[in-house]
């Protein structure tokens, strides 16, 4: 293995999921005085190396952000960004620093939350390992920023995932969304990045589409990571928006960040008959999810984990109760570094059949 | 001239083709084995078809299901192609207008499908990996010289069979080895894979499933007798077994050609027809995608595999 | 009046606290029923009633309360949150009680632990004793007798497990899951074999909790399940004392695949990992604790 230290130049990198690289970068590249590589998309190869490095059954987002780190350490990056929480995620960092390390390469890692929890003193430790001359005040605003950008990004996805399987010209959702994340790493205030947003937002509003009152509503649960990261989902909402399925998802960032730690009393109420306490992840989450779409006229339901992802595994016969109750059809996906693309399209055009089915009678 | 409507399902093991008429007779049926080459079983499978065909047959509507269905689909100009799982339910409905539970356990692929007045209700497919499948019994009846198709024969005369681990492949497999080297009776072992097939079955992808009568058992797996005798014994229910039943996806799709007909009238002359695929690999990033070409009589009519637009091929 | 009935199942945190539970409620007066040590019909039950994709153990408690149902008033089904924000415990023991309470039909008694709620076992089975119909007083006189009973046979626990130390034979430390290592059907067979094999078997979790749970942090710094601490940091306790650390962890257990990968790769001695799944047949097993054992006692002999 080679050492990638010989230049004294830092070059920061962190996982790939979804867009939001672009909040994250943007926050670094005005916070620590280093070199930003943008997150290497993943692709067969990252599974690849991710897998061969990592133990056998844990679960799959470790494999998927080991091999990104692989990738990125060989292009030379050497500042490595890890954060997660909640489950097994918060104890990924040590073990592939570890792996990492014994793989002989140099570089510094650093983990934004420790034991599940968010702590602003020992972040602002760990940024110092990135910048020991960091500003917390220019830290502070431009976190404020990168946060409202988190925000946007998922307004306006939530926008698009209800309304791009009826878009009138195909690509124009994704092509104008494109652009809006083009101009949102390029702000450098508060103010004008609140203009570039609802500038936008106008836009996405305006872009034709032919939806028809009564289209088929499924709605998507289940673990973070495979949610958000679509190359973990095998681009499953693509998929369901060409059949003209209009789609409702929870999960994403902004939630994960700022409203999650809100949410637990309200949605242990809202759930109250089947569940008492939180479960771990965001397990109690998708049950009262799961609810509320059974009992919205939703078509159909979407689980999707990452192969022994313990906390939903945990919800899986819970969620199984309550669609059966409502007779709401519901499929279980678990994917896993060898998942057949072929096999999930079968199941879910089978899917697709099913609910369309169920409606005409 | 009498309508009919041809139906295949192109599976990972064998290929099904089925000739019907506007009354659901089935006026022709082929089964043959894939091998491995999609395209040539089915050129094979029609010119069988073809043989002593009645000449005032005309053909109205092609259907593909099966693994291989686009492919095929689109060598065939097929005007519906779909997926297994519904051309499954759509043929057993049309000989079980009651059924509620399909069984169905395939070469790659087990699943269940439930149905209420013909409609259905809900449907599980096994979580990708092929512990219980019918590759896996053929690869264990190869590991244990058995033929697969004695398999169901030993098992029932196994008055006690041996208790098999079968939540995934690899625990099975080392399982097996060691049961047979500690001594167990052959039969007995046998036995013991066709019962753990079910457990494993009714455990993953029957899963808080309601399982009601009248049950229908298909796929290739349900012509082995000790497979069904055990979906008997733990389920505590006739299961049906139709002697057609390797054939219920191709039927369903023929009927979903008559329903899905324009006025297209098919030649069934494709033997000549020059129809290849080229694989070719895309150096767009390190996803490397294996991009197959489709050429028929060497023009190019669609291209499949890319992961991202610039895989791309315009045809 | 004939007495209440608490059924406990014999599985995951029966083998933390189960002496703690079934002593308070003798106290109590109540009868208590333990279900008995897992066998096939069990293993049937728990796998019928489970996803397929849970770990062994979790299916295994599925499968004795599925043998407690019908025999008794009460089940006893405990949640555990955390002890401190280092020591919290794998998701099922967050999920249990909600999963059981969805699956079974029955009256489940359940308290929490959360420990910088203030929400404890004293307080937890006092309050159970309350619902029950006892008093306070009597709730707390239940416990302190039975914790003062567990003290005891913990420390002479400890006290055999220690003494072990300085024995001549060959010695490997267990790390694992107490239930898995004392289930009858899945580890009990394995420490036979090890005692087969002329070895002496020392527990990483018959140590004084709180003296291995701060040794873990020389092994890993993040670490935070409680019962992994504990099983890691006897490593560090006994390292120079023992030949061999032998792994036992059920499939796919979370927390396992990553503490036990990343302290294998630090771990000085030879080590043997055994992941166990639903199999009947341990020949698998055995032949490769005896190649383990062969290795260890060559090593000894040219030591010599």
């Amino acid at each position: 293995m080679k050492n990638t230290s010989q230049t004294n130049k830092k070059i920061l990198t962190f996982p790939q999921m979804g867009n939001y690289y672009i909040p994250v970068k943007f926050f670094f590249r005005h916070v620590c005085n280093c070199e930003i590589m943008t997150p290497l998309p993943i692709t067969t190869n990252t599974i690849e190396i991710g897998s061969k490095y990592s133990p056998d059954f844990v679960c799959t987002p470790f494999k998927y952000t080991l091999g990104t780190f692989i990738e990125s350490l060989e292009r030379n990056a050497n500042i490595l960004i890890q954060a997660g929480g909640g489950c097994r995620y918060g104890y990924y960092s040590e073990l592939q620093e570890q792996i990492l390390k014994d793989l002989g390469y140099d570089f510094t890692f650093v983990n934004l939350v420790t034991a599940g929890n968010r702590n602003l003193k020992y972040i602002s430790n760990e940024i110092k390992k990135i910048d020991p001359h960091y500003k917390k005040i220019k830290a502070l605003y431009y976190l404020f920023i990168a946060s409202k950008m988190v925000k946007y990004m998922d307004k306006i996805d939530n926008y698009i995932r209800e309304n791009i399987g009826f878009e009138d010209e195909k690509g124009s959702f994704i092509k104008l969304n494109n652009k809006m994340l083009k101009e949102f790493s390029r702000v450098k205030t508060y103010h004008q990045l609140r203009k570039i947003y609802k500038n936008y937002n106008k836009k996405f509003k305006n872009l034709k589409i032919h939806k028809p009152n009564n289209c088929l509503k499924v709605g998507i649960i289940g673990e973070l990571y495979t949610i958000m990261e679509p190359f973990a989902n095998y681009y499953l909402e693509q998929e369901l928006a060409s059949y003209n399925i209009q789609i409702k998802r929870y999960t994403n960032a902004h939630y994960l960040l700022f409203e999650k730690g809100k949410t637990v009393k309200k949605y242990l109420k809202y759930a109250q008959e089947y569940i008492k306490y939180r479960m771990g992840a965001d397990a109690h989450d998708n049950i009262a999810r799961c609810k509320y779409l059974c009992t919205h006229n939703f078509d159909g339901i979407i689980h999707i984990k990452s192969s022994f992802c313990t906390p939903e595994i945990g919800a899986m016969p819970i969620i199984n109760k309550i669609c059966k109750q409502y007779n709401v059809p519901i499929i279980y996906f678990s994917f896993d570094a060898n998942t057949s693309e072929i096999g999930i399209k079968t199941r879910l055009e089978a899917f697709y059949d099913m609910i369309e089915m169920r409606r005409k009678k | 001239m009498k309508e009919c409507y041809l139906g295949i399902d192109i599976g990972s093991i064998s290929t099904k083709g089925v000739i019907i008429d506007s009354q659901n007779n089935i006026i022709k049926s082929r089964y043959i084995w894939t091998e491995g080459s999609p395209i040539k079983a089915v050129k094979k499978l029609i010119n069988n078809l073809k043989e002593n065909l009645d000449k005032n047959i005309i053909i109205k509507g092609i259907g593909t299901t099966g693994s291989a269905r686009k492919l095929i689909g689109l060598m065939l100009d097929a005007n519906i192609i779909k997926n297994e799982i519904t051309a499954h339910a759509i043929g057993t409905l049309t000989f079980y207008p009651n059924v509620r539970t399909i069984l169905e356990i395939g070469g790659q692929d087990s699943k269940i499908i439930l149905l209420d007045n013909g409609i259905i209700t809900d449907y599980s497919m096994n979580t990708l990996c092929a512990a219980g499948t019918g590759s896996f019994l053929s690869s264990q009846a190869k590991r244990l010289g058995v033929d697969v198709e004695e398999f169901g024969e030993i098992a029932i005369t196994s008055t006690n069979p041996v208790k098999i681990a079968a939540r995934c492949t690899v625990f099975a497999e080392s399982d097996l080895i060691h049961k047979a080297q500690v001594g167990y009776d052959k039969k007995d072992i046998i036995a013991g894979l066709c019962k753990s097939i079910v457990l494993n079955y009714l455990n993953n992808v029957g899963k808080g499933k309601k399982i009601y009568s009248p049950i229908v058992f298909q796929g290739g797996v349900s012509k082995n007798k000790g497979v069904l005798k055990y979906f008997k014994e733990i389920l505590k229910e006739d299961v049906i077994v139709d002697p057609n039943s390797h054939l219920m996806g191709a039927i369903g799709i023929a009927i979903l050609a008559r329903e899905n007909k324009t006025n297209k009238i098919y030649d069934l002359n494709i033997a000549d027809i020059k129809f290849e695929t080229i694989g070719s690999e895309c150096n767009g990033c390190s996803n490397n995608c294996e991009i197959l070409k489709i050429y028929r009589d060497n023009k190019l009519i669609d291209a499949f595999g890319n992961k991202c637009p610039k895989g791309a091929i315009k045809s | 009046m004939d007495k209440i009935k608490i059924g406990i199942p014999r599985a995951l945190h029966f083998y933390y606290n189960g002496r703690l539970w079934k002593n308070f409620f003798e106290n109590l007066g109540c009868e208590v029923v333990i279900s008995p040590p897992t066998n096939r019909e069990i293993i049937e039950q728990g796998t019928k009633y489970a996803v397929d994709e849970m770990c062994l153990a979790l299916k295994i408690y599925l499968g004795h309360v599925a043998y407690l149902k019908n025999k008794c008033d009460y089940i006893l089904v405990p949640r555990i949150d955390r002890y401190d924000v280092n020591n919290q415990t794998c998701t099922n023991y967050l999920a249990i009680y909600d999963i059981v309470n969805n699956l079974f039909d029955m009256n489940i008694l359940n308290y929490n632990i959360n420990v910088p709620k203030k929400e404890n076992d004293y307080v937890g089975l006092v309050e159970i004793g309350q619902s029950l119909g006892y008093t306070i007083t009597e709730g707390i006189r239940a416990y302190n007798k039975a914790i003062y009973y567990c003290e005891q046979i913990i420390d002479k626990d400890i006290r055999i497990n220690t003494k072990k130390l300085d024995s001549n034979k060959i010695k490997i430390l267990i790390v694992s899951h107490p239930y898995i290592i004392y289930d009858q059907y899945f580890g009990v067979p394995i420490i036979k074999m090890l005692n087969d094999n002329n070895l002496e078997i020392i527990y990483a979790d018959k140590f004084d909790n709180k003296q291995t749970n701060a040794l873990a942090n020389k092994l890993s710094k993040t670490l935070y399940w409680k019962y992994n601490r504990e099983e890691i940091g006897a490593i560090e306790l006994v390292k120079d004392k023992i030949d061999g650390v032998i792994f036992i962890s059920s499939f796919p257990c979370g927390p396992d695949s990553l503490v036990n990968e990343l302290v294998m790769r630090k771990l000085k001695l030879p080590y043997l990992n055994i992941i166990i799944d639903d199999i009947d047949s341990l020949t698998g097993i055995e032949t490769r604790i005896e190649s383990f054992a062969d290795i260890l006692h060559e090593k000894h002999k040219s030591n010599q």
